[in-house]
């Protein structure tokens, strides 16, 4: 076999022999290895590729609930009957339900490992004491110490039974409770149960809580106004899966909720003088909605703009009534993971029905619940937040799969449920009266209504398990409220999470991967929302592509409905419904913590030997020729040193007249031997490549920061067109640290530079090497410097910032 | 150990945000702190999400800041996370100069200067930035720049900690 000569070979490196991903022996670490033994095995409940398996169950529980609250008390007392169904193959001698409240006793797991001062803690400012320090606790810290000695949180369970009154043996764990049937629930079997309890509602702003109460002093009625929010307010089935048995973890405050589907049918005794937001579709509206109010709904249905059904005024003249009685509100839900409810006398309350033509909910009822604190903010933007989170994550998912969805403003900065969410922003009161609010305050209520809406998609139907992994729902959501921001104004200020926005935080070295349980996560908002969704704008733009991205996430919203998807069922069917191997992408985004830097270190052109010694020769001779002059022998002209060959011109012989590059009869014979030696095929293929005369080009790259990514190289040339090339991850597939690669181009195409990721997409952490040659790249501080970016807005400028300064020193203010 | 308890009066303004689960209240800031060995410079860069940098001012008794829109509120943030960033070498502060602000998607991003001790200086920092305002607060700060940087990590109350200028 012949080889073609280049003037510059280039070695391969040979990778060792890899069994494991990382080895003791040499350094060669197999980063597209699959994730045969990592992922879960397929089963009969979840298949290999992805999908719910040919035996897929799930357990379904079923609750018919009765809340009476007590508002002077702030007490919640209720009864439930539970239907217990067990779809599993299993018997189940018990079941375990959640007591979510008991995360409030003074004894919890939780309160007894909040660490001082540490970091992820919920609640008010504390800081530990050192050396030189005195420890220190707010007045917030403190007051929470005295509520939570003043009052008594957590359930008191007052009676667990089945139907028939026989009493059921319970054990109660922390937030957990085991309830012990008489006899073991089989297979397909069901079981009614019925439980009581009473609650103290906990302070939202003084205890720090996903829920509870928050109090207005400053309202016209005395004695002020309430705002309740119930959320983890019943006791609720455990989940119990094929993957974890019952899912019996602890409540810590951060994982979240994984829940069974159910229908419900909830009755709720309020003031009534309140309005009730919940979960569901309110079944009794001649009796608690007056005719004015239910024709306002009907017009709602059909509207193109919210129309109040409780007016701001109206609402502000509720805030100084007092009740006389009870109002009894019936909201029912079916196939809901759970069940939230608000209620207030402060509520306005306006409705616009969302139109999905063909959809089993073809007119979802957009609806927002505030007091005059959220005022136009949430007037003009809530409900048309709702509309547009709808419209833009259908096409990503499935049509809204309920009849209503709410946003209710309380003193819960945002959170999800089934159909309904609590919202923070609101309005700041200012002197005169007025209400306004700053541009920041307004992306946050924008985003947080469309991203709390989001998860009625993610998890609240696609009902991945938040209590372990929380990046899957945040994950998807914060992507899609992307996306769904752009769409809504894409001028606005978002908090983004694109790839570039994460390299701060994945390049620093105090980092836990992704896939790590969600109590346990360092910095949750880079970890779960952030990143992850860095990670899907990278696969949906560059390494997937939007259309097949788009089609497998819908293929696994789609598969996961109403279901249970683990991390295992959404790696496999990105990769199943996208045809793309993304292994390599899992493992390096979700199990580590590298990060992307490639550079691009050097840059070899090459030229083909012609083995005409006419043509090499005289190419060889102008490479001499090329080279720069001998040092010395410039000096020595300079200096006029005599050389000899000019002082003796009548001495010369073959060589003054034919340099070492002339052509001998020996050059041609050999150069005749070698065409004559070459096949037909490689002749052709040889005088081929001799008349192209292309350009040839080796680039080595070396990967800096571990995380294997696609090298997207900018090309320009030297007539200065441009050109793109993506070079797909799997080129590091032998060698993850350094790789070269040659590039063609034609005759008279020749490179004049090149870069790394021109667009930024890939979260590339070190554009300095990305460049080649090499250039300057200023600093973030020394292209502030410099003058006006473009992309950029609102820049300010040392000089004014020291205005301010001096001017605040001539206040003397602080 | 807790040597005595006193309490923060100037925190009686900061009650925190109860805003547990809130995907926007982010309670994390990110700082750079590198050595540009073109310019001699020592350049900090902080990134602070914007909605949290109104609590903090909200939090000092600022009545609606508005940090997009109103260049007093944005400048009141720059001089307060400048005052809870803590930079020191041989025992001395070092004189970090306030550059300015940007604005970056939901960020808030802060410019400091100062001449370069050097690669290689022992610095003592500290961020305590949005740490008076949310318990939960996390701050990062990365040393050097690039790809290999060094990281510290602040919450509430932690003292300095020294760390050696890449």
């Amino acid at each position: 076999m012949r080889l073609i000569a280049f003037l510059l070979a280039f070695v391969l490196a040979v990778p060792a022999y890899a069994q494991g991903i990382q080895q003791t022996k040499g350094n060669f670490e197999d980063k597209f290895r699959q994730l045969d033994e990592v992922l879960a095995d397929p089963n009969v409940y979840r298949n290999a590729s992805g999908a719910p398996g040919h035996q897929y169950w799930q357990q379904q529980a079923d609750y018919k609930i009765t809340a009476d609250l007590d508002e002077d008390n702030r007490r919640l007392t209720a009864k439930a009957t539970i239907t217990y169904k067990n779809n599993s193959p299993d018997t189940l001698p018990w079941i375990w339900m959640q007591l979510d409240q008991n995360i409030f006793k003074k004894d919890s797991m939780n309160e007894l490992t909040n660490t001082f001062g540490g970091p992820g803690r919920r609640g008010p400012a504390v800081s530990a004491g050192n050396g030189s320090e005195p420890a220190k606790l707010s007045l917030a810290e403190l007051r929470r110490q005295q509520r939570m000695e003043d009052v008594s949180h957590g359930y008191d369970i007052t009676r667990v039974s089945l139907t028939n009154g026989r009493a059921l043996s319970h054990t109660i764990v922390g937030t957990l409770m085991r309830i012990d049937l008489t006899t073991p629930l089989r297979p397909g079997q069901s079981v009614s149960f019925n439980v009581d309890w009473a609650y103290n509602i906990v302070e939202e702003n003084v205890v720090f809580a996903r829920s509870g109460y928050e109090h207005f002093p400053d309202d016209a009625r005395e004695g002020g106004n309430d705002i309740f929010l119930f959320a983890q307010w019943f006791p609720r089935l455990v989940a119990y899966s094929d993957y974890e048995g019952w899912h019996n973890k602890e409540f810590l405050g951060r994982g979240e909720f994984t829940l069974e589907f159910g229908n419900y049918d909830v009755t709720m005794n309020v003031p009534n003088d309140h309005i009730v937001s919940s979960t569901g579709v309110l079944s009794n509206p001649t009796s608690v909605l007056t005719a004015t109010q239910r024709q306002r709904l009907a017009r709602a249905r059909n509207a193109d703009a919210p129309v109040f059904i409780v007016t701001p005024e109206e609402a502000l003249a509720n805030e100084s009534s007092n009740p006389n009685g009870t109002k009894t509100w019936r909201y029912t839900a079916q196939n809901v993971r759970d069940f939230a409810w608000a209620t207030s006398r402060k509520f306005a309350w306006d409705a616009q029905g969302h139109k999905q033509p063909g959809a089993k909910n073809e007119t979802v009822m957009a609806m927002s619940f505030y007091p005059k604190e959220g005022g136009e903010l949430w007037s003009k933007y809530s409900t048309a937040a709702v509309v547009h989170t709808m419209k833009v994550y259908s096409r990503f998912s499935f049509d809204y799969p309920y009849p209503t969805a709410q946003s209710v403003n309380g003193p819960v900065g945002g959170m999800e449920y089934p159909m309904i969410t609590f919202n923070g922003p609101r309005t700041t009161l200012n002197d005169d009266g007025s209400r306004t609010y700053s541009l920041s305050e307004k992306v946050f209520l924008v985003g947080v209504v469309i991203h709390e809406i989001g998860h009625i998609y993610f998890p609240m139907t696609v009902n991945s398990d938040e209590r372990q992994w929380t990046w899957m729902d945040e994950g998807i959501n914060s992507f899609l409220d992307s996306v769904a921001g752009y769409e809504w104004d894409p001028n606005m200020p978002w908090t983004r999470s694109l790839p570039r926005d994460l390299i701060p935080y994945m390049t620093s070295t105090n980092q836990v991967p992704i896939m790590t349980q969600s109590d346990s996560v360092l910095n949750l908002g880079p970890n779960a929302y952030g990143k992850p969704s860095a990670a899907y704008h990278i696969l949906r733009d560059t390494v997937i592509g939007r259309e097949r991205f788009d089609f497998a996430l819908r293929e696994y919203a789609r598969r996961w409905k109403f279901k249970r998807p683990t991390p295992t069922d959404f790696f496999r069917t990105m990769e199943e419904a996208s045809g793309t191997d993304l292994d390599w992408f899992w493992r390096g985004w979700f199990y580590t913590t590298d990060h992307v830097d490639i550079s691009l270190d050097t840059i070899h052109r090459l030229r083909l030997d012609t083995k005409n010694p006419d043509i090499d020769l005289a190419r060889r001779r102008q490479t001499l020729a090329d080279e720069p002059e001998k040092v010395g022998v410039r000096l020595n002209r300079e200096q006029g040193l005599p050389i000899w060959v000019l002082e003796n011109p009548g001495v010369t012989d073959f060589y003054d007249d034919n340099d070492q590059f002339v052509t001998t009869p020996k050059d041609t014979e050999s150069y005749e031997d070698f065409l004559e030696g070459l096949e037909d095929w490689e002749r052709k293929v040889f005088d081929r490549a001799v008349a192209e005369d292309k350009n040839y080009y080796v680039l080595n790259f070396s990967n800096k920061g571990g995380l294997v990514m696609p090298i997207i190289l900018g090309l320009t040339f030297v007539d200065g067109t441009t050109d793109r090339m993506y070079i797909p991850a799997e080129i590091w597939r032998r060698n993850s640290r350094n790789v070269s690669k040659l590039l063609v181009f034609e005759k008279g195409k020749e490179l004049a530079s090149v870069e790394v990721d021109p667009n930024w997409e890939t979260a590339d952490a070190d554009i300095s090497n990305n460049h080649y040659p090499r250039k300057i790249i200023d600093s973030r501080v020394e292209a502030f410097k410099r003058g006006p970016a473009t992309s950029r807005t609102g820049r300010d400028l040392m000089a004014e910032v020291t205005v301010v300064e001096e001017e605040d020193d001539d206040e003397g203010s602080e | 150990m807790i040597q005595r308890i006193i309490l923060m009066i100037t925190l009686i303004l900061a009650l925190p945000m109860a805003a547990p689960v809130a995907a926007h209240q982010q309670k994390i800031t990110l700082s750079s702190v590198s050595h540009n060995a073109r310019t001699g410079l020592l350049e900090v860069v902080h990134r602070v999400p914007l909605h949290d940098a109104e609590h903090a001012l909200e939090a000092q008794g600022v009545r609606a800041p508005d940090i997009v829109n109103d260049l007093k509120s944005r400048r009141a943030v720059a001089k307060y996370v400048a005052d809870r960033f803590s930079l020191t070498h041989n025992g001395q502060p070092v004189p970090l100069t306030l550059l300015g602000t940007e604005i970056e998607g939901g960020r808030l991003i802060v410019y400091q200067e100062a001449a370069s001790p050097g690669s290689g200086a022992q610095l003592s920092i500290n961020s305590q930035i949005l740490t008076d305002v949310f318990e939960r607060q996390e701050n990062r700060v990365n040393l050097g720049a690039g790809t290999k940087v060094a990281t510290l990590v602040f919450s509430s109350g932690d003292r300095a900690r020294i760390a050696r200028l890449p």
